[in-house]
């Protein structure tokens, strides 16, 4: 298996982009990209592209809308698709097909036009990533899921409103310094706490947002990577699960065992442990769901999610920061797009380009992306050097 | 009674039986009659043992209340419209809905309609039961006990 770098990073600007369609949107991702990793595209061999939904495009085959865009046309292209997690599929397909050497370098797309159609229609699409036969008949929402893993969090550990309110408080924080996020605006506790309920007990402010946006990395084994650039950072650690379409058949409503177990995987083939990780993006799409993640990821004993963010210790300056871009939270959340621009995020802080918010000295990070809620899973550990 | 009285969109699966079966009372589980594994929502297909010969039999419906939730911004097949005259509009209220499990291992998503939000505890002791409604669809509520 050949060593796997990012070698490229572009971000496109994430918000209610209704200047552009999605293929106009990846435009701008992939031209950040090439320009960050000074290679021109005819050097490319290959892509792989991240789309979660086809209604929210419109399109049978919205893949062929971004290669045609680009002008890649006749090399290898194809969609993947993970729901929430699509971009880190993407991200995963696109290590595979270096790591086996059928490709030298390649570059993977994430994008998602999702406010083409109203928030309505939107929050349906995404119901139906639910169990669309046994759930959906309920009136399910994903923020209604969400909520359901809060309520059962709350009871079991005494998990508070305040405690997720503070997780919306330091993403929207560390949102307003991120440009490419979507809201860059603080919030207060109080604020937060007073929003309107969403799915009970998630309020406005517990949810991530609807957002337009794409983002690219360029991926290269080790002899091309040592050649084109000056600051890789390597992927060294993929773990992948699945678990039940249904959350009402899962063991536990407090944990996600696709992330416990796809986080084993990782860390093994990293050959590090939780205490290791300098940084992490972990997918938010409610605060609560950054709750668990901590506890999944061995950053905190079970049950103490609650209590490490109220501890300030995800900050920047904290024992693990996490989300320190915004998450998806503030950043918004581009189904396809939010895996790609989390490992965006990871390989600035590995680069020491993220500026205000960089992590000193971080060497090591790790992100989490849940596709759903829980069906499947994606955890990547980068190292620079 | 079509299975899409109960399931809103898809109509064409073979345990399309269910929504008889709920229209007529009961809450059907199905079991695997080579490895007797059991499954609520029924199944036609065993994965424990990929058997595909199955039994149904009711559940009992009791429980406890696993978790519950009220969605107060709904998908948009349960949205209310706004009316069409100046000045007016509607109040919406929506309903509650929770998870029981009525045996190790199965657990009964349900619409919970006649208790207060506030009142709804994690733990409570539960049934579930099937309801048909004035537009003539099935579904299932819980209800304490």
């Amino acid at each position: 298996m050949k060593k796997v770098a990012i070698i490229g990073i572009g971000h496109g600007k994430f918000g209610v982009r209704s200047d552009a369609s999605l293929r106009e949107l990846t435009f701008e991702a992939v031209k950040a990209c090439l320009d960050d990793a000074g290679l021109p595209l005819k050097e490319v061999d290959s892509m792989v592209t991240g789309i979660a939904g086809d209604e929210f495009s419109f399109a049978l085959q919205p893949s062929a809308q971004v290669h045609d865009y680009i002008g890649f046309y006749p090399k290898p292209n194809f969609r993947v698709e993970g729901a929430c997690a699509t971009g880190s599929m993407a991200l995963r397909t696109g290590w595979m097909n270096v790591a086996s050497g059928l490709a030298d370098v390649v570059l993977v797309v994430g994008v998602e036009k999702m406010t083409e159609v109203p928030t309505s229609v939107a929050t349906d699409i995404m119901g139906r990533g639910g169990d669309a036969i046994w759930e959906y008949p309920f009136g399910t929402t994903f923020p209604g899921y969400y909520a359901m893993i809060a309520q059962a969090h709350m009871a079991a550990f005494g998990t508070t409103e305040e405690q997720m309110a503070m997780v919306a408080v330091k993403n929207h924080y560390y949102g307003s310094l991120n440009p490419f996020a979507h809201m860059q605006k603080e919030i207060t506790l109080d604020k937060a706490l007073t929003s309107f309920i969403v799915a009970y007990p998630l309020k406005l402010y517990d949810c991530s947002l609807i957002t337009d946006g794409a983002a690219a990395v360029l991926l290269a084994s080790e002899e091309r990577a040592k050649r084109i650039s000056k600051k890789p950072v390597w992927m060294v650690g993929l773990g992948l699960a699945t678990d039940t379409m249904r959350i009402s058949e899962r063991n536990s409503l407090t944990s996600i065992q696709a992330v416990r177990e796809a986080a084993k995987t990782a860390y093994k083939m990293a050959g590090i442990g939780p205490t290791d990780i300098d940084i992490a993006t972990v997918h938010d799409c409610f605060t609560i769901a950054e709750i668990v993640a901590y506890e999944d990821l061995g950053f905190c004993e079970k049950g103490e999610g609650g209590r490490l963010i109220e501890a300030k210790e995800t900050y920047v300056n904290g024992k693990i920061p996490v989300n320190v871009d915004g998450g998806l939270k503030s950043k918004g959340h581009p189904l396809g797009a939010t895996g790609v621009s989390m490992a965006i995020e990871i390989t600035k802080q590995l680069r020491g380009d993220a500026g205000e918010r960089q992590v000193k000295n971080a060497e090591i990070g790790l992100a989490h992306n849940v596709g759903g809620t829980g069906q499947v899973v994606a955890v990547h550990i980068f190292r620079r050097e | 009674m079509e299975f899409k009285d109960f399931s809103l969109f898809i109509n064409q699966t073979k345990v399309a039986r269910f929504a008889e079966e709920l229209a007529a009372g009961k809450i059907m589980a199905t079991i695997c009659k080579k490895c007797r594994k059991k499954y609520y929502p029924p199944r036609a297909d065993c994965s424990g043992c990929m058997g595909s010969e199955m039994e149904w039999k009711p559940l009992r419906g009791e429980g406890s209340l696993v978790t519950f939730t009220k969605i107060y911004v709904p998908p948009d097949h349960f949205a209310v419209q706004q009316p069409l005259m100046p000045f007016s509009s509607i109040q919406f209220e929506p309903c509650p809905i929770g998870i029981i499990e009525v045996e190790e291992g199965l657990r009964v998503m349900g619409w919970i309609p006649k208790v207060d939000l506030k009142k709804i505890r994690v733990g409570m002791k539960m049934k579930a039961s099937p309801q048909i409604l004035p537009n003539g669809k099935v579904t299932i509520i819980l209800e304490p006990i």
